[in-house]
């Protein structure tokens, strides 16, 4: 059984930040995956991400990148693009940690062997619950690059019998009445 | 003359740490520590049913994400005057209890260690030797020639390779490292075995919390694990025994590998307990409590003023009225228009921007002051705190750790020594035994409270007519958490997080009174201003965690820290 994690990453308290965790519960909502197969809402791990990194064969990120593209457009890296980076010196240790995380992991020989990073440019970071609209628009493209990574993965999915979104973030205030969680 | 030097991490989404540092003669003569991106994510709960607040601040930050959740349900059910039942202050404490062990040994190995561990003499070490000195110090089971040997072997590899990858930004060489390679080759072994570790405690916050990052589990008014016993399903003996296992375990890597870690490093840099003190007004807010009223509490809590732990105020609730009272966020060097100093119930989060400006406005970090004064927080205030309150739990590991270091040092280190860089890191492994060694008395008192026939896990909230409010705290790891919330007729009105790095990190107030990184900085020496090793020392020594809100990726590779001489 392969083990794939499909994973998105960001702050859904910070508009376009949340692109990430905003398109894996679309997804998880949307379809059904064979066994071994793992879609996780992350948040902003920083070095926490290792730990989801060492227990996967493929991993698939989605999060917001910026790249100087128009919000909205989506862009695929791999492996070799993110820890050509580098990593950068801490002055925060809880500060975004994507390479490290990817240059731990590898130096203790528990990187996945495939890994791909979809971006997705934004354009409105501040506080806000909710996707630009041109980020918005970009979700299905999204969806569509984590299919097709699965397809070359050869791991299978197919769309859900009941579709149940719980994006409770994006929502207009709820009043007093509403259910507990 | 005196230079001025940045320190500033560029990345496209400004949310960062800033130091700025004046040195006048190879020591620091002035100091600026500011944040440099406006969040103000309290303004998204405004007008939010109180019960759903925690879902949105456990995404303030994602490192931090139980801690804020803990702190918004007990915030809303201070304002109701909500009793929780005694299952699950004990489920609550076992979460916070191990997500601070897990914080604490990432902080210690991964965070901050490689600022005093060169890794590069690491292939000069003997590993035959290394694991005597290991054996020496500590009866743990993982410290045999070959396990150092493995450790060294893989560091090799990096080094021959040419690509240092993770390691690429370290100040190796630096003349402030100056440990010899066994030392080096010790602690780097065990960063790797940390890896192990600090998940071990981050499942069982995942076991109890439903899920991690970001639990599952709370409500206002208690938790919904449902409790049974015989049931695997829900939380039962079979669960409870695997988060015992989890448990034991790491409390023997806390106990026999951190605390003697820590010691051996930091006596080792014994000079260090003279350097980095600054502000020594402590607070710390009482935590643990035992009992369903919250009338009793595993971790004290009080006021230090001045260093004087004989002058120390305790505070016996959450709900005392004096740590009500004395906390103020003052503005007067921050990015907010409006009133220069107001209490958090009445906080305002209007921002004004006008550019960095060292004798203005300077930082987006508000200024908390606790009666008027700058004051340090984190497990360097928690272990003061204990220690002036002769809380024996306390008393004992600051006694065992002080030992340590001393005998490795060569000349006495006392609990003075203890206001300082080192005395930080000290103070963070001797809280990890502490927390270590309550993990495994909740867990007894929840299983004893079980085993009474006490299953209930919720009192249900009902929200009066007109407005009330309530702080909710929780003694972080990085320190003292506040929620302040003001609901009206069921909603909220106002939400304050004033969180343990605001404390720490805050900037200069109306009194021109230094926060606690610039003055822990201040006369700390500096042998190249082009590496400024002992700013980051210091800095790390406090964990800051300002910016993790925001985690955009810049492929780019424009995430390298600038460091600007002026």
């Amino acid at each position: 059984m392969k083990r794939v994690l499909i994973a998105g990453i960001g702050n859904v308290l910070l508009g376009d930040d949340g692109v990430g965790p905003y398109v894996v519960r679309m997804l998880a909502a949307s379809y059904e995956f064979e066994p071994g197969v793992q879609v996780e809402d992350l948040g902003t791990p920083a070095l926490d991400l290792i730990d989801h990194l060492t227990a996967t064969d493929a991993l698939i990120l989605v999060d917001s990148v910026e790249n100087g593209a128009p919000a909205g457009t989506v862009e695929v890296y791999s492996k070799e693009n993110i820890l050509r980076c580098g990593a950068p010196v801490r002055m925060d240790p809880h500060s975004p940690a994507l390479t490290e995380s990817l240059l731990a992991a590898d130096f203790v020989g528990s990187a996945p062997t495939e890994l791909l990073l979809i971006g997705v440019s934004g354009s409105r970071f501040e506080a806000g619950c909710q996707l630009s609209s041109p980020v918005k628009a970009a979700v299905p493209h999204v969806v569509e690059e984590i299919l097709l990574e699965l397809d070359r993965l050869d791991v299978g999915y197919e769309p859900a019998k009941e579709k149940r979104t719980d994006i409770w973030w994006d929502t207009v205030l709820t009043p007093c009445t509403s259910a507990t969680r | 003359m005196a230079k001025r030097i940045t320190i500033d991490p560029i990345t496209r989404i400004e949310g960062h740490l800033r130091v700025d540092v004046e040195i006048d003669n190879d020591r620091v003569s002035d100091a600026w520590a500011s944040c440099t991106m406006w969040r103000g994510i309290e303004k998204i709960l405004e007008g939010r049913d109180p019960r759903e607040a925690w879902l949105f601040t456990q995404r303030f930050c994602g490192v931090c994400t139980t801690v804020h959740a803990i702190a918004s349900v007990r915030a809303v059910e201070d304002a109701l005057k909500l009793e929780i039942p005694a299952n699950a202050q004990y489920i609550r404490n076992l979460i916070l209890i191990n997500h601070g062990l897990h914080d604490h040994i990432v902080h210690f190995y991964h965070l901050s260690a490689l600022d005093w561990v060169d890794v590069l003499q690491i292939p000069k070490a003997d590993p035959g030797k290394t694991s005597s000195l290991a054996e020496s110090l500590s009866p743990w089971v993982r410290n045999s020639r070959n396990e150092m040997k493995a450790a060294q072997d893989k560091v090799k590899a990096v080094a021959e390779s040419g690509q240092l990858g993770i390691f690429a930004n370290g100040y190796w060489g630096h003349p402030a490292m100056h440990l010899p390679p066994e030392v080096n080759l010790l602690a780097f072994s065990h960063y790797l075995q940390a890896l192990e570790f600090q998940r071990k405690a981050n499942q069982v916050v995942g076991m109890l919390g439903g899920k991690t990052p970001h639990i599952q589990n709370l409500t206002v008014g208690g938790v919904s694990n449902a409790i049974n016993l015989d049931s695997q399903a829900v939380l039962g003996m079979e669960r409870l025994e695997q988060i015992k296992v989890l448990m034991d375990e790491v409390t023997s890597f806390v106990q026999q590998v951190y605390l003697p870690d820590a010691c051996a490093i930091s006596a080792m840099y014994a000079d260090w307990f003279d350097i980095g003190g600054g502000v020594k007004n402590y607070l710390a807010v009482p935590d643990l409590p035992i009992d369903a009223r919250s009338t009793q509490f595993d971790l004290p809590g009080g006021y230090i003023p001045g260093a004087n732990v004989n002058a120390v105020r305790p505070f016996h609730s959450h709900a005392d009225e004096v740590f009500r009272q004395s906390v103020i966020e003052d503005v007067t060097h921050s990015y907010y228009a409006g009133k220069t100093r107001l209490h958090p119930w009445k906080g305002e989060t209007v921002p004004e921007y006008t550019d960095w400006h060292s004798d203005k406005k300077y930082s987006w970090v508000k200024a908390p002051r606790f009666e008027n004064r700058p004051t340090q927080v984190g497990p360097l205030a928690q272990v003061l705190v204990g220690y002036a309150h002769g809380h024996d739990l306390t008393r004992k590991w600051t006694d065992v750790a002080l030992d340590k270091i001393s005998a490795v040092a060569g000349k006495k280190i006392g609990v003075g020594h203890l206001h300082s860089t080192m005395g930080r890191h000290a103070a963070r492994a001797i809280r990890a035994c502490m927390l270590a060694e309550l993990s495994q008395k909740h867990w007894q008192l929840l299983v004893d409270n079980i085993a009474k026939g006490d299953v209930s896990i919720h009192n249900p909230p009902s929200f009066p007519n007109g407005e009330i409010q309530g702080v909710g705290t929780h003694e972080a790891p990085r320190g003292t958490l506040s929620h302040w919330t003001v609901i009206d007729g069921g909603k909220i009105k106002n939400y304050q997080a004033v969180v343990p790095s605001t404390w720490n990190a805050s900037p200069r107030d109306i009194n021109g009174a230094h926060g606690p990184y610039e003055a822990s900085l201040l006369n700390s020496p500096i042998a190249n201003p082009e590496l400024p090793l002992e700013v980051l020392r210091t800095i790390h020594s406090f964990d800051p965690c300002m910016a993790c809100a925001c985690h955009t990726f810049d492929p780019t590779g424009n995430q390298i820290a600038q460091v600007k001489v002026l």
